[in-house]
């Protein structure tokens, strides 16, 4: 399903070829770039595309270079074993960095990682280890019989080698399920997790990757330049790292090549005036956020778009294809069809001074729809926050299927079959319909990604797979025809309808939609409660939370009335209808007029 | 215990400066949101600015110091209207945006000024005062007491008057500000003035005290904004109590372990966020499903 098209055939065999027709200092240089190109892949896939604000990655291009130094030179060690162990140092380092990231994200990681990253600085520059700011010299080279690894043309190869696999690799990911959860967390990461997402795992392994691959071309950086000293890994370089991920387009693996190819052309081309350097390249930053914000690679896949080219296809890796026809019923397990799908007992959560929930008790039998009505603000949406596993409730426990489930996180609920939609829409904006499905429809466990190495062939499998169950799942919600837009460009009602979509991708035995019919139209509306009753048939027990009193009454077939955090009422709609309580607090002073209109 | 006192008292000066810094970004940060990575290097053009003017234009501190500030403050008006369009739409691009205006401003500053930098001496005769056997100098002095006066200014504007109200308005919920009357674009422009006018007091304090040079933002200005989020993004007063700490901070690991003071430095920082990601003063927000 990846496609390889003649594209990328077509330029490894020009990067193959281009070291015949260059002079030697040009291939000093294509050195050079290729090395960047490499880092610059790895702070792509944790920034890009992870949303990881990594301020480190020259500290990771550092890390692997002066490690293979040191152990090369003042540890005596044969290059090619310090290399493979200066990979791991700079492996761990990454994930030494990325332990921040699991408390603090954006701005707060920015800064921190680039703390790390002065200090790093410092450390190089002031240790007697490292040789200071002198740096150590005279690395041996990689040896290899037959080949002359010191820096010619041979070493080309092995760089070219090298970012073949990187970029093959990165583009595997991207274009695969790891990537598209990465992705997923970048764009929500509350969503990313009622998906089945565990967000901590995935941060770090965004800083793995982008920590092998900085290491990789730091390794390769010292074999090759043979001396290493603070200034090649500072920050002047993280920013131009950063300068050729953005001005690419940050999420994209091809956007980081080309960056790359620019900037270290521009450098070369512009060395007699070095200071200008950093001013150009700090003004394209700005004016790539400004204008382009998507980077070049953005502005070609806007452009392929545009004029509908097929190829190249850059920032959206998927095409849709017709897929073979097949049952079209949801198909869903449920663990015992008799019995309480889900019972709260005397839930409270507590903010501070306020009791959004106190006492809440609630229990909705296997098959049921069950509607949660009650003014704003009296707890609704708490309740199913404390459910879905985003809160922790303060006291009373949660059951799934008779199983204790409380204080389980996001993550884990919808692994337990517990699914949700949300309030005000939480799509992965960025993401195409269809991806939005597949995060969802994925539900391998997160220690599955070790395919990638050993079993890529099941990767591409299990893709495949996925891609067409998604493509009959869009088919039922009617979605098919926009699978491969972006998310953030459908209409209102298109949206709530893929978050449902979603939400049942992940195989949910309980399904909480918070409020669907809001903003929908009469006609949406209606295609609404038929969807519900569809979703319940399939074998889904649903609780809804609902303001819409026509379909609470219609489809509904128990009722649980809150009013300040508590539970004021309960049973079929006719019994709530009748009551006095719900009447008062609820419906307001107009009983009669309201009751007439139930 | 002489020797304790003397190291607190020297870290006093350097964390008053990173307090002026740490605030600087807080102003931004508490009415727009944003967190402007540039503000480290308008610290440094600041200090440039003072520098060339009360060095080589041999004009007296206190309009050195103006100067610098007025100029700087045309500096960050005229990165927020760049910006502008980015505004409430996304952080991160805004946060790299202003990235790219730090690297701009470096490079501007080697353009300038050269790599080298100005050696600043003290605008006032440093006279070391004896208070009961540990040392204080007379610009250590100088340097908390401008701080001081600096961070009640702020305070007082951002509390008692109108526009500083209106511009924390502005911060907490721009739509709801908007329909109130408050002008948005014009509060962030005002926001970003500010910050960067107390980026150059802090800048024209630090250069007698370091060498001014283009890195000197890499130096001052991330630990002032680290300082900022110690305290508590946003918190005036954390912007005063982390400055605080990173000057001791930085003041107790300078003797023994001086190649390692960056190091333990953010390490204790990062240690720090991980514990209390809202800082010493900072409130606690939930993420609303």
């Amino acid at each position: 399903m990846i496609r390889i098209g003649f594209g990328k055939p077509l330029l490894v065999t020009l990067l193959l070829l281009l070291p015949v027709v260059l002079d030697s200092y040009t291939v000093h240089v294509a050195i050079l770039i290729m090395l960047f190109a490499i880092v610059a892949v790895g702070l792509s896939l944790v920034m890009g595309f992870g949303g990881q604000v990594n301020l480190a990655q020259a500290a990771f291009f550092g890390t692997g270079a002066y490690v293979s130094a040191l152990l090369s030179t003042t540890y005596g060690w044969n290059p090619w074993l310090a290399a493979p162990a200066a990979v791991l140092a700079t492996c761990v380092v990454a994930l030494a960095v990325a332990v921040p990231a699991l408390r603090v994200q954006s701005h707060y990681l920015g800064i921190v990682s680039l703390g790390l990253a002065v200090a790093f600085s410092s450390l190089l520059s002031n240790s007697d280890l490292t040789g200071g700011a002198s740096g150590i010299s005279k690395i041996p080279p990689l040896v290899f019989p037959g080949l002359d690894l010191s820096g010619g043309r041979d070493y080309y190869y092995l760089v070219a080698i090298a970012l073949i696999l990187v970029v093959g690799f990165a583009l595997f990911v991207a274009n695969t399920t790891l990537g598209r959860r990465f992705k997923a967390m970048r764009d929500d990461v509350l969503a990313a997790a009622a998906s089945g997402i565990e967000i901590r795992y995935y941060r770090l392994m965004a800083f793995l990757l982008a920590g092998l691959v900085g290491g990789v071309a730091g390794v390769l950086y010292a074999h090759n330049a043979r001396y290493v000293s603070p200034d090649t890994f500072g920050l002047g370089v993280m920013f131009l790292l950063l300068a050729m991920v953005i001005i690419g387009g940050q999420d994209s693996i091809w956007g980081a090549v080309v960056g790359a190819v620019l900037l270290i052309t521009a450098r070369n081309l512009l060395t007699g005036v070095q200071t200008y350097q950093q001013l150009v390249y700090g003004g394209l930053i700005v004016a790539t956020v400004v204008f382009a914000p998507r980077g070049l690679a953005g502005a070609a896949s806007d452009l392929r778009r545009r004029f509908d080219l097929p190829w190249p296809s850059i920032a959206t890796p998927w095409k849709a294809r017709a897929v073979s026809p097949a049952p079209t019923r949801l198909k869903v397990v449920r663990p015992s069809p008799e019995g309480v799908a889900l019972r709260v007992a005397s839930v409270s959560k507590r903010f501070k001074g306020l009791q959004a929930l106190d006492g809440v008790s609630l229990e909705a039998s296997a098959g049921e729809i069950h509607g949660v009505i009650g003014p704003n603000g009296s707890g609704k949406t708490t309740l199913f926050n404390v459910i879905s596993g985003i809160y922790r409730p303060s006291g009373g426990r949660v059951f799934v299927w008779g199983r204790d489930v409380t204080g389980e996180r996001s993550f884990r609920m919808s692994r337990l079959g517990v699914a949700r939609t949300f309030q005000n829409l939480r799509l992965f904006r960025q993401l195409t319909v269809l991806e939005n499905v597949m995060v969802a429809l994925d539900r391998d466990p997160a220690h599955a990604h070790i395919r990638y190495l050993i079993a890529p062939w099941i990767v591409v499998r299990n893709e495949a797979e996925r891609r067409g169950r998604a493509l009959r799942l869009l088919k039922d919600f009617d979605l098919h025809e926009v699978a491969d837009e972006l998310a953030v460009n459908l209409s209102y009602g298109r949206q709530r309808r893929l978050e449902i979509a979603r939400a049942l991708a992940a195989e949910p035995t309980i399904l909480l939609l918070d409020e669907p019919a809001a903003g929908l139209n009469a006609a949406e509306q209606e295609g609404l409660k038929a969807m519900i009753r569809n979703i319940r048939d399939a074998g889904v027990t649903v609780i809804v939370i609902e303001h819409n009193m026509n379909l609470v009454m219609n489809v509904c077939e128990r009722l649980t009335v809150f009013g300040h955090g508590k539970v004021i009422a309960a049973g079929t709609p006719r019994e709530v209808a009748a009551n006095p309580v719900v009447i008062e607090a609820y419906l307001g002073q107009d009983a009669p007029e309201a009751q007439a209109a139930l | 215990m002489i020797y304790f006192l003397q190291t607190l008292v020297g870290g006093l000066g350097m964390g008053a400066v990173y307090a002026l810094v740490a605030m600087g970004f807080s102003i931004v940060y508490r009415t727009m949101g944003l967190v402007n990575f540039a503000h480290a290097d308008v610290v440094m053009i600041g200090a440039f600015l003072a520098a060339t003017l009360f060095v080589t234009m041999h004009l007296p501190f206190a309009v050195a110091i103006t100067l610098a500030v007025l100029l700087t403050a045309v500096i960050g008006l005229g990165m927020e209207r760049v910006l502008r369009p980015l505004e409430s739409k996304d952080l991160n691009l805004m946060l790299i945006g202003t990235i790219g205006f730090g690297i701009m401003l470096q490079s501007v500053a080697i353009v300038i000024w050269g790599s080298f930098g100005i050696a600043v001496p003290t605008p006032i005769p440093n006279v070391p005062i004896d208070v009961g056997g540990v040392i204080v100098t007379t610009y250590q002095l100088l340097v908390l007491a401008v701080s001081g006066i600096v961070m009640l200014l702020l305070y007082l504007f951002l509390d008692r008057t109108k526009l500083g109200t209106a511009m924390q308005a502005a911060a907490m919920d721009r739509s709801a500000a908007t329909a109130m009357g408050v002008n948005v674009s014009t509060s962030n422009a005002i926001a970003f003035a500010i910050g960067s006018a107390i980026a150059a007091v802090a800048g024209a304090l630090v250069g007698p005290l370091l060498y001014v040079n283009p890195t000197l933002g890499v130096y001052v200005g991330i630990k002032g904004f680290a300082a900022a989020i110690l305290g508590g993004f946003g918190s005036i007063p954390g912007a005063i109590v982390g400055g605080l700490i990173f000057g001791l901070i930085e003041a107790f690991a300078a003797g023994p372990l001086s190649a390692y003071s960056e190091l333990l430095t953010f390490v204790v920082f990062a240690l720090a966020m991980m514990v209390r990601q809202t800082g010493i003063f900072g409130e606690r927000t939930v993420d609303r499903a």
